[in-house]
């Protein structure tokens, strides 16, 4: 193998990608390590779905070169294909076959696979082994595509928001999967719309938008970067604006969102005592005070404008 | 290899499991086959419902009676002149016969005096409505509206009527017809529709063949199978494999009803029917892939199968020959490759007259394939 033990898994220099008159992937460039999980987070369009194809094999870029596993993927996307695991939001594959079925269809595909009975207790659909995947339920049919991406006990894992649709006590059982595939040494690339879910998982995460990587690094480090700030939140009160909360003491943002009120503060005390006072002289309270550390939301909220889910 | 026939083994199991799509895979083309063969050749030939109105009543008549009761195109229904009008007005009875009160007597009559007899039956085979002295009027009524029978119905009551005049005046025929075919169109109607029927259900078997393929697209189905190593031409090979056994289960399937339920006989080699059957579904099954190489939803691929398949099987020379169809469309049809898999399988399979040589034919539907191949090479798209 061309990849050493702590090559990165992912090389991305340069890429572009272009659809048109759209420029999808404008010149990005990052890595993702060996056994780590990257989370790549942007709105919709912001061109992640095209990054990740393009790593995937599915795609060529127009510029840049990418490495996959040590293998430029433009080059040799067979090569790339028969050692990732892909996990994409399809309907029902297969809508007549049963679980096991397609498990064993796709264990065909490839040079070396996991054993069925692995991947069915993975995904916990040992009770539906026998169910042809039209029955499936939303939930079930997601796990089963994530079992798919395994199929081939693959080094690196492609994960399309893998835990839209699903309960939160699925979801739960999903992270524990994701941690254990790493824990056995497998790298993880996975995109989401649940804050929770790359604050949780990912070792790194990047946040794209407009074909740009905007920001890259630990969670942790993306908040402090761009929050060294509080944030002192509390239910809107009529008769305060925001550029008059903006003039009170240490504040250095003042945002609405949601019918809440978010001021970031370097001084926590001085801007609290000052909101206690203003409101006192309306003759009200603030509800629902609280203080927080700023969050992966606030930075995605900051950098893109959009609110995660969007 | 293996991914292959895990592949091509799982096509075939969904196509099983899939009661609807199976059941109208092999039940459609039998419909049409029972169907079109009852209609155009079922029941043997047709017969009419007469009336006979007996007013004379004598032995005569009787006998009378009985050379029209052997003639197997009609159905003699007994009754009175206004009940069997009424009948007829109400659509039971296509025509009443009268044989009128006296016709005993001036048969006796005849038989006393050739001579008169004799302008009687010259009156008789003319088919002349005036009856002359002598003569005994038989009225026929018969419905103008309907043309088919009451022309039967008019020349066989002149046919009987002739033969019973000659039959009274004791006179030899002198002229006799006997029936012989020339071998122009030898096909029965049912040994000339089972290849047609084959064919069009070959026809549709590939064409609507894109309506799945587009709707694997649409669903990304394409796209995460292309995630795998597995090699495209795999998947489309075993796509077509499918198909092909598809064909060949509704060859034999629609053969055997030709031969079994209306008595085709089958005189063409095996191979070459195969051969035949195989190239045909690979011809139709390219142009299905055209079809998705272009249609982007499921609806539209549905839309311009429709619109390619049905007047296929109207101006292919599905049901009836070419020959038959106005000059107009005559041209559509030599254009048409279902026109010339049609007379392909039929050649091969029951004989008759071809509209093409053989080769042409064959070498006709290897063109469509391969443009058609080229074309979907070039513009079908996996997303």
């Amino acid at each position: 193998m061309t990849s050493g033990d702590d090559a990165p898994v992912i090389e991305v220099v340069g890429l572009h990608k272009r659809y048109g008159d759209v420029l999808a992937v404008d010149g990005i460039s990052f890595e993702v390590r060996r056994g780590e999980i990257f989370g790549l987070l942007g709105p919709n369009g912001a061109g992640k779905t095209t990054t990740v194809e393009i790593l995937e094999g599915l795609r060529r870029p127009d510029n840049g070169t990418v490495h996959v596993l040590g293998v430029n993927a433009a080059h040799a996307p067979e090569q790339v294909k028969q050692r990732i695991g892909v996990q994409l939001q399809t309907a029902a594959l297969y809508p007549f076959l049963t679980v096991t079925e397609v498990l064993e269809l796709f264990r065909s595909f490839y040079a070396r696979s996991r054993p069925t009975e692995w991947l069915v207790e993975a995904v916990d659909l040992g009770e539906r082994r026998h169910a042809q995947t039209r029955q499936l339920s939303g939930g079930q049919r997601q796990r089963l595509s994530v079992a798919l991406a395994l199929v081939n006990e693959p080094e690196l894992v492609f994960l399309d928001e893998p835990t839209t649709g699903m309960d939160p006590q699925a979801r739960r059982s999903l992270w524990d999967l994701v941690l254990r595939l790493r824990s056995e040494g497998t790298s993880v690339l996975l995109t989401t719309h649940y804050m929770e879910e790359a604050e949780q998982l990912c070792d790194r995460v990047a946040v794209m938008d407009h074909g740009h990587v905007l920001e890259l690094g630990t969670v942790q480090e993306l908040v402090t970067r761009r929050f060294r700030e509080r944030a002192v939140h509390f239910d809107t009160l009529p008769g305060l604006d925001l550029a008059e909360l903006g003039r009170l003491p240490q504040v250095k943002r003042a945002v609405v969102e949601d019918g809440e009120t978010v001021l970031y503060t370097s001084d926590v005390a001085a801007t609290i005592g000052a909101l206690l006072a203003r409101t006192e002289t309306l003759g009200r309270d603030p509800e629902n005070l609280g203080i927080r550390r700023a969050t992966l939301e606030d930075v995605f909220l900051d950098l893109t404008g959009h609110a995660l889910r969007e | 290899m293996s991914a292959f026939l895990t592949l091509t083994a799982a096509n075939i199991r969904s196509f099983v499991r899939d009661r609807t799509a199976l059941f109208w895979t092999f039940a459609f083309p039998v419909i049409f086959i029972l169907l079109f063969g009852a209609i155009f050749s079922g029941g043997g030939t047709p017969s009419y419902n007469v009336g006979w109105v007996d007013q004379d009543g004598s032995a005569a008549s009787a006998l009378l009676r009985n050379g029209f009761a052997g003639v197997p195109l009609l159905k003699l229904k007994d009754g009175s002149l206004s009940a069997s009008l009424d009948a007829m007005r109400k659509g039971s009875l296509n025509g009443v016969v009268v044989v009128p009160k006296g016709y005993g007597a001036a048969v006796a009559a005849a038989r006393g005096s050739p001579a008169a007899a004799a302008g009687a039956g010259a009156a008789a085979t003319t088919g002349s409505s005036t009856a002359g002295p002598g003569t005994v009027p038989l009225d026929v009524y018969t419905d103008p509206s309907q043309q088919t029978s009451s022309a039967t119905i008019r020349q066989v009551v002149a046919q009987v009527v002739s033969t019973t005049n000659l039959a009274l005046l004791g006179g030899r025929p002198i002229l006799a017809t006997v029936d012989r075919s020339l071998q122009t169109q030898d096909l029965s109607n049912a040994a000339f529709l089972v290849p047609g029927i084959l064919g069009m259900a070959l026809m549709q078997l590939g064409v609507f063949g894109a309506v799945p393929l587009v709707a694997q697209r649409e669903k990304l189905i394409l796209k995460r199978l292309g995630a795998t190593p597995l090699p495209r031409w795999t998947l489309v090979g075993s796509n077509v494999v499918l198909r092909l056994l598809i064909g060949i289960g509704q060859a034999v399937l629609i053969l055997g009803i030709g031969v079994a339920v209306f008595g085709v006989t089958v005189l063409g080699a095996l191979w070459l029917m195969v051969a035949t059957v195989v190239l045909g579904a690979l011809t139709f099954i390219s142009i299905g892939y055209v079809v998705a190489s272009f249609a982007r939803t499921e609806d539209a691929a549905n839309g311009i199968v429709q619109v390619i398949q049905f007047p296929m099987m109207f101006l292919s020379g599905v049901f009836f020959p070419i020959e038959i169809m106005p000059s107009l469309l005559r041209p559509v049809a030599a254009v048409l490759p279902l026109t010339y898999l049609g007379d392909a399988l039929r050649q091969v399979m029951v004989g008759g007259s071809p509209y093409a040589p053989l080769p042409l034919d064959l070498g006709i539907l290897a063109a469509w394939f391969v443009v058609c191949l080229a074309i979907s090479a070039r513009f079908f798209r996996w997303e």
